[in-house]
């Protein structure tokens, strides 16, 4: 009797595992989020081999509304009909067929079976929709966040205005002054001058001439970078930290703008004629809107690469006083939180956070191009953090 | 015997005794009466000071303050309340205040004051501006970031600003007797603050 049950249980076993014919997959979930960083839909997806792989009807949710599939099993033939066009894909088979082979294309990883559906696997998404229609997507797998928007919005043009347009870059501390550190020996100087420096080189490919106040680990004064910034007439002046607190419990990214009238406020002082005074609240009168607008832009491209939403915090900052341009100082994340300091650790997620920063310059760049006066995107009221 | 009766029926006998007896009743009215004043005072009254109370004299009771700390596992600052006995004079209450906040860590909070901190001296001018004269601890004891300076600034700002809402408007922070531009490169402290 015992011999029959092990039977039983072997057989259920073996039928259990051969009809999901590669094995056991974990399930997971992605976020699809549009160009406003706004939800499209949370897709349960499975994991196989370490590779994402979402169901048919996925495309329907975030994609195309009227897709429609079938699926042939014995043939192992799928075909999707979305957006006018017909896919051929074929499990196990990285080749696509595209309206009946008028074009093919070449997956990174074929569709599969799991566990008795087709999936697609996520290079569906990141390599052919691109190649078929007008929209980017880019997937973060950090995050599991897929952000899907009309490829013109992706891929600004290498505008010929870029070389009118001097980006003063900033990487924070420098020399003895090393900023903040992480436990593991994480230092402040060195993450900011590696980021700043493929800011410069990624934003020189597409066009922007872009300065840095230090390209070395060298001491520089905050005098220093007011003068090489209003010197070299920038039109955007940017400075990158990492952040630490007191608090094992704050992470992410936060971005800050200089206002004596912000989360902290100065005390007003009758104007003078010709004081210090008096020049630097003009100063912050000029552009406080600008760089709330570059601000707001930064926020969007960055929420992206980070789970906890971003905040957008007024305060009088020394670090940009006296810089005569739209100033922003960004804190790419908390060296005295074990998340953010892995996430900082990873050459990749640097580069992301470059590319994110070029992005934002084009954007703005372009908004101020495109109009005289550049309309104000509201901020909202920073969160009272403390 | 005759003599006992006759003293005790003499007019004069009789004078003294009521004078005793009017006596006694006016003393026990006047030690009523004083009595009932004391406990009114101590009741009702706000605490009678001296004209020439000397600065350091504490108030009769211990108050209650509120240091503004930080939770073990938040990241916003929040109220801590302990009992002080506080001197009378304000500049010397903003001193002890300021002392407790820098000293105070009880278990489940943290500190955004730099150890070894120390507050060298307080002074109120007569446009409220509280200057706050801190040891170099207070800046050099930084661990950098612009949340973690802005936690020690508020810090103090929220914790003089809740002890003392009418009496300072503005807070100055100086290191070793100076101003400061800032604490660790971030925030403008070189002007007088307020939230």
């Amino acid at each position: 009797m015992w011999v029959r049950v092990f039977n039983s249980l072997a057989l259920f076993l073996f039928i259990f595992i051969f009809s999901t014919p590669h094995g056991f997959a974990q399930a997971t979930t992605v976020r699809f989020v549009d160009e406003q960083g706004e939800t499209l839909a949370d897709i349960d997806v499975k994991l196989h081999e370490d590779r994402v792989y979402l169901p048919v009807d996925s495309l329907k949710s975030v994609f195309d509304s009227d897709l429609t599939h079938e699926y042939h099993r014995p043939r192992g033939k799928l075909t999707l009909r979305m957006k006018g066009n017909e896919i051929g894909l074929r499990i196990r088979n990285s080749n696509v067929s595209i309206d009946s082979g008028k074009k093919t294309f070449t997956l990174s990883d074929p569709p599969r079976v799991i566990q008795g559906q087709p999936m697609l696997p996520i290079t569906f998404y990141t390599e052919l929709l691109p190649e078929l229609y007008d929209v980017a997507v880019k997937y973060n797998a950090n995050l599991q966040r897929v952000r899907i928007m009309p490829k013109t919005l992706w891929e600004l043009p290498t505008t010929d205005t870029g070389q009118e347009w001097t980006i003063i870059i900033d990487p924070g501390h420098g020399g003895e002054d090393v900023g903040c550190q992480s436990q593991d020996g994480l230092i402040e100087k060195d993450i900011v001058l590696g980021i700043c420096k493929e800011v410069q080189q990624i934003g020189e490919q597409g066009g922007l001439s872009i300065l840095l106040t230090r390209d070395k680990d060298v001491p520089t004064k905050r005098l220093q970078r007011v003068q090489f910034s209003n010197q070299n007439q920038g039109k955007l002046f940017l400075s990158v930290h990492c952040n630490a607190s007191y608090s094992a419990a704050h992470k992410g990214i936060r971005i800050y703008l200089n206002n004596p009238n912000g989360l902290l406020r100065f005390r007003q002082r009758p104007i003078t004629l010709i004081g210090r005074e008096s020049l630097n609240i003009l100063t912050q009168d000029d552009f406080l809107k600008q760089s709330k607008n570059f601000a707001r832009i930064l926020e969007k491209e960055m929420n992206f690469l980070v789970e906890d939403p971003i905040e957008i915090i007024e305060l009088p900052l020394i670090s940009l006083s006296d810089i005569y341009m739209p100033a922003v100082l960004i804190e790419i994340g908390y060296l005295s939180n074990s998340d953010d300091v892995t996430r900082l650790s990873k050459p990749e997620h640097i580069t992301e956070l470059s590319q994110s920063i070029i992005r934002s310059i084009q954007i703005y760049s372009a908004s101020v191009n495109n109009a005289t006066e550049p309309k104000e995107i509201p901020v909202e009221d920073p969160a009272d953090s403390n | 015997m005759d003599i006992l009766k006759r003293i005790i029926h003499s007019r004069l006998f009789i004078t003294w005794c009521i004078t005793l007896v009017v006596i006694v009743i006016g003393l026990s009215l006047t030690l009523l009466l004083i009595s009932h004043s004391k406990r009114t005072i101590l009741q009702d009254a706000p605490p009678i000071l001296p004209d020439t109370a000397n600065p350091t004299d504490s108030l009769p009771v211990p108050q209650r303050v509120n240091l503004f700390l930080l939770e073990t596992v938040g990241t916003k600052l929040i109220p801590k309340s302990v009992e002080l006995h506080l001197f009378l004079e304000t500049t010397e209450r903003l001193n002890q205040v300021i002392a407790a906040l820098i000293k105070e860590t009880p278990p489940n909070y943290r500190n955004p004051i730099p150890r070894g901190t120390v507050l060298n001296h307080v002074y109120i001018d007569s446009q409220k501006i509280a200057y706050l004269d801190f040891s170099h601890h207070l800046a050099s004891g930084q661990i950098g970031g612009t949340t973690a300076e802005l936690l020690t600034v508020s810090a103090i700002l929220k914790t003089v600003f809740d002890a003392f809402p009418d009496d300072v408007l503005h807070v100055q922070i100086l290191i070793e007797g100076k101003e400061q531009e800032t604490l660790s490169g971030h925030i403008n402290i070189s002007q007088p603050l307020r939230f």
